[in-house]
Formats: structure tokens, sequence, C-alpha cells
């Protein structure tokens, strides 16, 4: 959009901005920096917005007061089983209850949207007790199996429903005059024409299980098995108190997938959300 | 190609009937338009010989097959959707030759078929572009393509031209046109515009509120339309329909009285039908106070005040005559159409 704004309001409006932007950019700057202090500069007074000293031997410390690569590659595992799953189940179901016409359809989507509604804490007692009964607790099952079936499944499943609502039903007559069932018709042109609304769904569904914190804390007890999040709350000493220098390298390492997605991919992303009605 | 044959075929959602019972014979390469207003039905005709509505009631057979049953894919025929309903993430060439592509035919035959409708349609240019890529007439020129490399034995327009401007329309009416003579292939048509109607088709079905008005040449259609509805539908401008008595003096419209062709039996209840070109003007005749006068270049277009009744006429001669000026109309007797006002069915 071509605005005709005065030099003057330019600057006022580009320094307005510069300051809303500092709550959004000084915790992950404080972080950065942070990582690379000694632990006694990082309660300076006053802060260093720079470090005085670097010492980049947090970030190696990291990996030996954990086993954070087989933690690093448990949550990067299980996060692309979890995006896999809910981008096949969501895309399916979605388009079922856009496209295929069957009894109660509207009315067992709402049921299904009302799952929304039910906080996780409320369900992670009965689940614990169910993964118990299969013999599944302090493995990763539960991590995968849950938001593939539960609350970001239903979200993911709402937004491709929304997306496959708005595709013209034309192209879905035409490729039965071509010859197509209606599984081709799914993947062959629902699927593919649904590609910002999986983009979406993918860095949504990602993301979410990037930072599961509480089911991970519930359901595995083992350093070996835990996943990013929970790993970053295990940096200590022998008193318990945080090594927040180290804890603040470990979370630079597991904040950049997410940037990296979010940079890739933030194009996709809005896109997808407003074909899918989604964006304000 | 093959006949289509519709045998009383009902359409209902729920209760709600919106076919009432339609019988049309479609020859064996025949151009059938099915026109009327909007809301009569002639979609979900076209539709249901697509095998993409269910039939309520009745049998559509093509060629020797009643196909009421079967899925689109296996009715062997190719339908032009209203917004061309190209696959957007698809070229040109993948998109002419999906079709033949799901129905097992080899790389080579493929791009054999692709480039002959390529070449018949001027497409040839375009194979490697995608949807978003081309102009309104391109994509309608696409979807023609798709339909034709198959070698359907019907095909199946659904309003195509109607998203073109009215420039571009009347070149790819031709070109449809043009591509029946040169294919042959028995072909049904659905438009709310008549024009595309009469120009395009060897048989016109007009329909309204669900059920066939009347089926013919669009000619005869013009000329003897079978009642008042057909006629004011078929024509533009459309018929003048004056109502009145018809008596032995002539017929009586209020204070106006218009000459009619000898021979009519008397009725207390008709309606007058006359098209505006068959109204002349004359030194003598009925009299008319010119309205509005719209030069048209080839002819010009007069609404007329003929007592209480507004009419329009179109004249060949390029008129002087201001609004307010009395002229003096002769309606041509043989052309003169008279109907039942009560049933709307034609009397002469």
């Amino acid at each position: 959009m071509k605005t005709d704004l005065s030099p003057r309001m330019k600057v006022a409006l580009y320094g307005l901005m510069c300051v809303l932007l500092i709550p959004f950019v000084f915790p992950t700057w404080w972080m950065l920096t942070s990582s690379v202090k000694p632990i006694s500069d990082i309660f300076a007074f006053p802060p260093d917005l720079w470090p005085r000293r670097f010492d980049f031997s947090t970030y190696a410390r990291v990996f030996e007061l954990q086993p954070f690569a087989r933690q690093y590659w448990n949550s990067a595992y299980i996060a692309a089983l979890v995006t896999g799953g809910t981008m096949i189940i969501s895309s399916m179901a979605g388009y079922a209850f856009a496209r295929i016409k069957f009894p109660f359809s509207n009315a067992i989507f709402m049921v299904v949207l009302l799952g929304l509604l039910i906080p996780s804490e409320v369900t992670i007692v009965p689940l614990f007790q169910m993964f118990l009964k299969w013999g599944m607790i302090n493995t990763h099952w539960p991590l995968i199996l849950v938001p593939i079936f539960g609350a970001p499944s239903v979200f993911a499943t709402f937004v491709m429903r929304q997306f496959f609502i708005a595709l013209p039903v034309e192209l879905e007559e035409a490729a039965r005059v071509d010859g197509l069932g209606r599984f081709k018709i799914f993947w062959l042109i629902a699927l593919p024409l649904a590609k910002p609304a999986l983009g979406a769904v993918a860095i949504f569904t990602f993301l979410h299980s990037w930072n599961l914190y509480l089911e991970p804390i519930v359901f595995l007890s083992s350093t070996q098995m835990f996943t990013l999040p929970q790993a970053l709350t295990q940096f200590t000493d022998a008193y318990g108190g945080a090594m927040w220098n180290i804890q603040l390298a470990a979370a630079t390492m597991t904040a950049i997938p997410v940037l990296l997605v979010f940079i890739v991919a933030q194009k996709q992303f809005v896109e997808g959300l407003a074909h899918t009605g989604l964006k304000g | 190609m093959a006949p289509v044959t519709l045998k009383s075929i009902t359409k209902s959602y729920g209760t709600t009937p919106v076919l009432h019972g339609i019988d049309i014979d479609i020859a064996d390469g025949e151009f059938v338009v099915l026109v009327g207003p909007s809301g009569c039905g002639k979609s979900t005709l076209l539709r249901m010989i697509a095998g993409l509505e269910t039939v309520t009631g009745g049998d559509i057979s093509i060629g020797a097959r009643v196909v009421n049953d079967l899925e689109p894919k296996d009715r062997d025929i190719a339908m032009v959707f209203q917004n061309y309903a190209l696959y957007p993430h698809m070229t040109v060439a993948t998109n002419m030759g999906f079709s033949l592509e799901h129905r097992g035919a080899g790389k080579a035959e493929i791009a054999e078929r692709v480039n002959w409708a390529a070449d018949i349609l001027g497409l040839r240019p375009l194979l490697d572009r995608y949807p978003r890529q081309l102009s309104g007439g391109q994509r309608q020129r696409v979807a023609m393509g798709r339909a034709i490399v198959r070698n359907p034995q019907v095909f199946l327009f659904d309003e195509p031209l109607s998203n073109l401007d009215a420039k571009l329309r009347v070149v790819m009416r031709g070109e449809i046109k043009g591509l029946h003579q040169r294919l042959g292939v028995t072909t049904v048509y659905v438009t709310h515009d008549q024009v595309e109607a009469m120009t395009m088709a060897d048989k016109i079905v007009v329909m309204n509120g669900g059920r066939v008005e009347q089926v013919g040449a669009p000619l005869d259609l013009y000329d003897r339309p079978a009642n008042l509805f057909v006629a004011g539908f078929i024509g533009s401008p459309a018929m003048n329909a004056i109502a009145g008595r018809i008596t032995a003096d002539g017929f009586m419209a209020g204070d106006v009285t218009l000459p009619l062709p000898p021979g009519v039996s008397r009725a207390d209840n008709a309606v007058y039908g006359i098209r505006p070109e068959h109204l002349s003007l004359a030194a003598a005749g009925v009299p008319a106070i010119v309205k509005l006068v719209e030069p048209m270049g080839s002819e010009t277009q007069v609404t007329l005040t003929l007592g209480e009744h507004t009419v329009i006429g179109v004249f060949r001669e390029r008129l002087k005559s201001q609004p307010g000026e009395t002229v003096h109309l002769q309606p041509d007797l043989t052309a003169i159409h008279l109907f039942d006002a009560t049933t709307g069915g034609r009397l002469n």
C-alpha cells in the first residue's frame, strides 16, 4: 500500500515502532547476551546491554551437564512426527467436515471443537493413568499421540476445514468429470491447493510440540528421554540454584529452530491464516 | 458422439420440486441450448446429465445407455464450467491431459491429444503456463481444450461465457460454434442469454419454473413462440405485449384499436404481440407518442406510448423524431402474435 506521509510523520512513525519493538526484542537480546556472560555479570547493576566479558564456554557446558544433543534429537523427532501426523489427520478430517455430506456432520464438528475448551491440565491425570496402563510412561509415545489426536489437531482440523470450505466446488466437480474418485480428488486436487493452510498448520503444530512442557514433566522421568523445555529447567547447581548463563545458552540453542521456522515460513504462515479467514 | 434422451425427468430437493417432468430428445451431433431465466432449472438439468446431481425421477440416456446411476467419469461426457474450474496448480498442458492421464492413456498419446487440441484452440504457446497467468478468454479456451482432448460423446457447457466481457463473449461464441461445426460432437449448452441461444443453437429449449416451455429451432421459436413467456424471452428488445380484446373491428386495447389479420376468432381476454422490428412508421396508422429515441447506428430504437401502453419500435431509418411528437405506427399483419391472456397460450 502506498502512503503519502510527510518526512516528519515518517520519522515519528518509525520512532514509535522502534519504541514498541523494545518489549518484544529485549528478552531475546537479554537471552543472547546473557548466554555469553559469566554468571556474576548477569546480575550486575546497572545491567550491561553488551557483555563486558565474553564466555563462550557456557555453550560447551550445556552438553557436559546434560545429554543435551540427545534431548535436542528427542524434541526434533517428536516435533517432526507430531507435525507430520497432525497434517495428515487434520487435512483428512478438515476435508471430510468441509466436503463430505454425512449425518450430523456439523454437530459432530461442534463436539470436536468443544474439545478445545478443555484445558490440558484437566485431562493430564486421566491421560497419565491411561498411558500407565498401556506401559508408555517414560516413553515418547504420549508426547506424540496426545497432540496428534488432541487439541492441536482439533485446531488444525478447524483451519483445514475453513480452507477446504472456501475451495470452489467446481474444481472437484471438474475432477469428478475427469475421472477421479473421492480420495484422488482430495490427494491430487484439494491437498496441493491447501499448501498455505498446511504450512500454517505445520508451523503451529511444530512450535506447539517444540514448546510442550506440561506433558513431558508428567510422562518422562529420565534425562535421556527429556525434551528441551524440560531439560532447560535442569541446569542447576548443587544447591538447586539456576545456572543462568548456561540455562540461557541452552535456551538460545532451543530457540534457534523456532526462529528459523518463523523467518523461513512467516509469509506462508500469514497467508495460510488469511486463506482460512482466521486473520483479523 | 451420441444422442441424449431425457425422459420424464424430475428433480426435488427434499420436498421442493425443481424440475417437473422434462422430456427432451437431442439428436446425435446436435447443438442444443437450454435457456431460461435464473432459477428455471436449466443448470440443474445439465448437472443431472453430467452426473453431478442425482435424478429424482425419469431416465437420462446417452447413446443406448441409461446413465442415471453412473458416475460422471463413466458417462463419457466433458463439461466446461462457468468459472472454468481449471486446476490452479497445474500447467495448461497438465490441465488438458489430466483426464487422459487418469484413464490410463500413455504419455505419447496424452501429448498427441493435448497438442491436437492446443492447435485447434491456438493454445500451443500457452501450454507451459499456469491458469493464473492467462486472460479470461485464454482460460476459457483451456477449459474447452480440456473438454475436447478426450473426444467425449457429449459436451456440456454451463454458462461458459458469462464471466467474459461483452466483446470477448461474441468472439468466444463464434469459437464454440466453430468448434462444434468442426468436431460435430453432441452439445448441451446452458445460458440465460437469449442472444447466445439464438446464434449458437441447432435447437433451443426454453425453460421456466422447472418446465419446458417450448423446444424448437431458433427461428421457429422467434417466429412462432408457443406462449407469452417464450415470446417475451426470445428476442431483444422483447416482443411488445398489449392486453385487450379481439373484436371484429380489430384488437381493442383501451382507446387504441390495432389492426388484425383476417380470420382471427374473437376473444375477450387476449394479448397482442408484435416484435419491435415489425412495426413501421407510416403516414396513416395507429397514433403513438414518441417517449425516447435511441439511435444505435444501424437502426433506431424508439420507445412509444400507445394509449396506456408502452411499446418499443426498431426502425432501419435514422429518425429525427423528438420526444412528445406523434407518429403513426403500421404493424406488419403477417407478424402478429395473439395469445390467451389467462393461459399465455398462442391463439393464432
